[in-house]
């Protein structure tokens, strides 16, 4: 099995042998329990079971993110809708007069492809102007990013404009940088802007995740990445308030207008057993030292030390500071690879998967205007989940140093 | 990747070229394993809602599911997408589309219904319909997709025309003729219809609507475009998109195609999938065809979508495929049907040409069935105290019509009655004898106690 160093897709139930004598598979076997129940007698679940259960769920996530009422929390399928959820109203804004033509929303430059698009479907579309945020990599401070976005922030109420939202991720992906959410949404209060939505897909079991404490109007973060949740399920949290009551999951059921959460409840049939699963991975979860700000702790302290020896074998640097990274770490790859574009990247990983066993996604970075040879252009994005062992991480280091020794260059991959 | 005996219908990655030998098809107790897994003891005759998968489907489903868990960047990157395509090509060929670009997959008619809708939603919106242009759907459309009428068309100022179908009714033309009816309500002061809404086979009550002759009529009023709600249709009856012709044509597997939940097929007519019609969760994939974008929109399950394949090993078992199942599950429904309608002194809700696997039949009018919340007390009475699953509508009397009847007075109320394979003769017989007693017991609905 390949040695999994990615924070990326799944982050799912691990291998079984990780630890303590805990099983993962339990987490599997109550999902497969929960789909048997409903194909049992799906009309009886339906009546009887299903919305009971998506509470207890929900009930256990407002407790662990510290909102104040279930009402609060919606289950979705992924942050990639709870975007569109969000995104959706924004257009309606505009499409209702609500909004002006021309009135901002504001990103980050490194805002996720899915989130990307999806302003563009919804806000750019409807006529909103969008402004991003350059934000430096590889990074020193989080002074730079919070100048960064005070900045585009200014951008954004230029010529009489107004600031609907800003889409603010708490960790980014790629590159992956944890963000000082909440000292943005203080900005954002302060320059009057009106909503702010924190894509979180990396939040929960992965950074502090406090409502209260972070202040968004809107917080999404995926179960299934660092909460052990098989595919799929996310939490969408909505602070309740007037300025947001008109929130509506795009595939519309019988359910319309009876808020976000029952309507996200009941989106037609399908299987939604990994939406009712979270008791038992909290089980799961709790047997372990510290439950999860246990294992958030000792993943954030072994993928700062396993980058660290990385970048001492290979000569390189982190893509920023240890304590702006969370379970996961940018890791600079040797500047005799020739990473020169996004294709290169993909192909090294490729080659990476296919060559050496080894799984980790590759980010290209641009060298920028002024920067001399010899620079940086490729970094690695590895994680720290509990099935991670040090020897997959021995494995990634020899593999790139067989490639260095080989004098393997991007520019010898096949083109494709 | 292990190479199995296909007869075994254990491989989740080949698709079956054609029937089998009659010693080969499968034998009553294969089915019965097959279904093992649903609740014994219970007659199980609404597969109209949530339908049903037989268990090799599901330790298929399965497998791709490990798959995934496995290792699923390789899988992302290198099975997801052609196990998809293989889905869609099956599905291509079964419903006569030209091309496999017109398949897109979904989870259910639900979310079908909100990408056509939403496109209509943007044209109100952005002003390419005039406020006054008409949507026109069916009274009886299914609840979800009048919500999302509601959300996307009503929201963005389009009007709606509602079709008041008879029921019960006797013809397709006493279908045909409100349609027509409607349209020029819909037509009326000038205004443009943009988009009709057909049933194939309505829900609630449920009855097969002359769709091919509806979107003929509709082509030649001039309405835009015409999007077919089949919920039910795949697995229930002949599907030729070309021969209906319809703009939109939206069918899900896991009713009646033995898909696990959920798995639907969202048709679009060639010049229409080049347009604006765009799945409302919007990823990386967004303006790369609705099929594509339907293929990844994020991270989820998409395991139900990639069985398609086992299902058609499944299906190739029985004699006649699933042209021999549908066949078998019509003859049996209407045989149920009257025998429940002579015992009970009532009468069927169609004709037995407007029916397919499902029918809907006159309950006792000494059951005093006058609301919904008598029909939804009388469903649990039957699912607690009698192990019957059916579906109970309740036929709101029409002013100044006494509607039908039987001996002792109006019949308000309808079971609506599925057959699939797993049924047997004494799941009706159970609805039969439970429907017999409370009459016999003098109940009516109002005095049945449940939890």
């Amino acid at each position: 099995m390949a040695s999994s160093l990615h924070g990326n897709n799944t982050q799912i139930c691990p291998n079984p042998t990780a630890l303590n004598g805990g099983s993962a598979a339990d987490v599997l076997s109550a999902q497969n329990q929960l789909q048997l129940q409903w194909l049992r007698q799906p009309d009886n679940f339906y009546f009887n079971q299903l919305q009971p259960k998506i509470i207890q769920s929900r009930t256990i996530i407002k407790d662990i993110i510290n909102a104040d009422h279930v009402d609060e929390v919606s289950i979705v399928d992924n942050a990639t809708t709870a975007a569109a959820i969000v995104l959706q109203q924004i257009a309606w804004g505009f499409a209702e007069g609500k909004f002006c033509r021309g009135d901002a929303a504001v990103m980050l430059h490194y805002a996720y492809g899915a989130v990307k698009k999806s302003v563009e479907a919804y806000v750019t579309r409807a006529g909103g102007y969008v402004i991003e945020v350059p934000l430096p990599f590889p990074v020193s401070s989080v002074d730079e990013i919070v100048k960064e976005f005070r900045q585009a922030l200014r951008r954004g109420k230029q010529n009489g404009r107004k600031v609907r939202l800003a889409v603010i991720d708490h960790v980014t992906s790629m590159p992956t940088v944890v963000i000082p959410v909440k000292e943005l949404v203080t900005i954002c209060r302060e320059e009057g802007v009106d909503q702010v939505f924190v894509d979180a897909a990396h939040g929960i079991g992965c950074v502090d995740v406090d409502m209260k404490q972070i202040g968004a109007d809107f917080y999404t973060s995926n179960l299934h990445k660092w909460f052990f949740c098989p595919p799929s399920v996310a939490f969408l949290y909505c602070k309740k308030s007037t300025n947001n009551s008109d929130l509506h999951h795009p595939v519309v059921s019988h359910e319309y207008g009876n808020g976000l959460a029952i309507e996200s409840a009941w989106i037609g049939t399908r299987d939604y057993s990994s939406y009712l699963v979270v008791p038992k991975v909290l089980e799961f979860i709790n047997r372990f030292e510290g439950g999860i700000e246990g294992i958030k702790k000792r993943n954030h302290e072994y993928v700062v030390e396993m980058g660290q020896m990385l970048v001492k074998a290979w000569g390189t640097r982190l893509g920023c500071p240890p304590e702006m990274c969370s379970s996961m770490v940018m890791v600079g790859l040797p500047a005799c690879l020739g990473i020169s574009s996004d294709h290169d990247a993909l192909e090294l990983r490729t080659c990476l998967r296919g060559k050496f066993g080894v799984e980790v996604p590759i980010y290209y970075r641009p060298p920028k205007d002024g920067e001399e040879g010899g620079v940086v252009t490729g970094y690695a994005r590895i994680s720290y989940q509990v099935y991670n062992k040090v020897e997959d991480y021995y494995k990634f280091r020899d593999a790139i140093n067989q490639l260095v020794d080989n004098a393997f260059t991007c520019a010898s991959l096949p083109i494709s | 990747m292990e190479h199995e005996d296909p007869r075994n219908g254990e491989s989740p990655h080949r698709s079956s070229k054609k029937p089998k030998f009659s010693s080969n098809y499968i034998p009553e107790s294969e089915i019965r394993d097959e279904f093992s897994h649903h609740q014994p003891r219970v007659a199980r005759i609404n597969n109209g809602s949530f339908g049903s998968c037989p268990g090799s489907v599901l330790a298929a489903q399965r497998r791709w599911q490990l798959q995934f868990l496995r290792q699923p960047d390789e899988f992302y990157f290198n099975t997801l997408r052609n196990g998809i395509t293989a889905s869609r090509m099956i599905i291509k060929d079964l419903i006569n589309a030209d091309h496999v670009d017109e398949v897109s997959l979904v989870d259910n008619a639900t979310t079908a219904a909100a990408i056509v809708l939403q496109q209509i939603g943007h044209s109100f919106a952005e002003g390419k319909f005039k406020k006054s242009d008409t949507v026109l759907m069916l009274h009886c459309a299914f609840q979800a997709v009048k919500k999302s009428i509601q959300a996307y068309v009503t929201r963005a100022g389009g009007s709606v025309v509602e079709v008041r179908l008879p029921f019960p009714v006797n013809s397709e033309e006493e279908i045909i003729s409100e349609f027509k009816k409607s349209i020029t309500e819909g037509k009326s002061n000038g205004r443009k219809i943009r988009l009709a809404i057909i049933d194939h086979i309505t829900s609630m009550p449920s009855v097969v609507i002359p769709v091919k002759e509806l979107v003929r009529v509709c082509r030649e009023e001039g309405i835009d475009q015409v999007f077919v709600d089949a919920a039910h249709a795949i697995g229930s009856l002949k599907v030729d998109v070309k021969e209906i012709g319809a703009d939109f044509y939206v069918s899900n597997l896991h009713k009646w195609f033995f898909c696990p939940p959920s798995v639907a097929f969202l048709h679009c007519k060639k010049a229409n999938a080049l347009s604006d019609v765009h799945h409302p969760v919007v990823s990386h994939e967004y303006g790369n065809g609705l099929p594509i974008e339907s293929s990844w929109i994020g991270t989820r399950d998409y395991s139900s979508q990639l069985v398609i394949p086992a299902v058609l090993e499944f299906v190739n078992r029985f004699e006649g495929g699933i042209e021999g199942i549908m066949e078998r599950n019509h003859e049996q429904v209407v045989k149920m049907g009257k025998m429940l309608a002579e015992s009970w002194g009532t009468n069927l809700g169609s004709p037995p040409e407007m029916c397919t696997a499902m029918i809907m039949v006159g309950l006792p009018s000494r059951l005093c069935l006058n609301s919904e919340e008598d029909a939804s007390r009388l469903r649990s009475y039957l699912r607690d105290c009698h192990e019957v699953e059916v579906p109970i509508f309740y036929q709101v009397p029409k002013d100044g019509e006494d509607g039908v009847r039987d001996n002792d007075g109006c019949i308000t109320g309808y079971v609506r009655i599925s057959h699939q394979v797993y049924n047997t003769l004494d799941d009706y017989e159970k609805l039969r004898d439970a429907i017999n007693q409370i009459v016999n017991d003098g109940k009516t609905c109002k005095m049945l106690c449940i939890e």
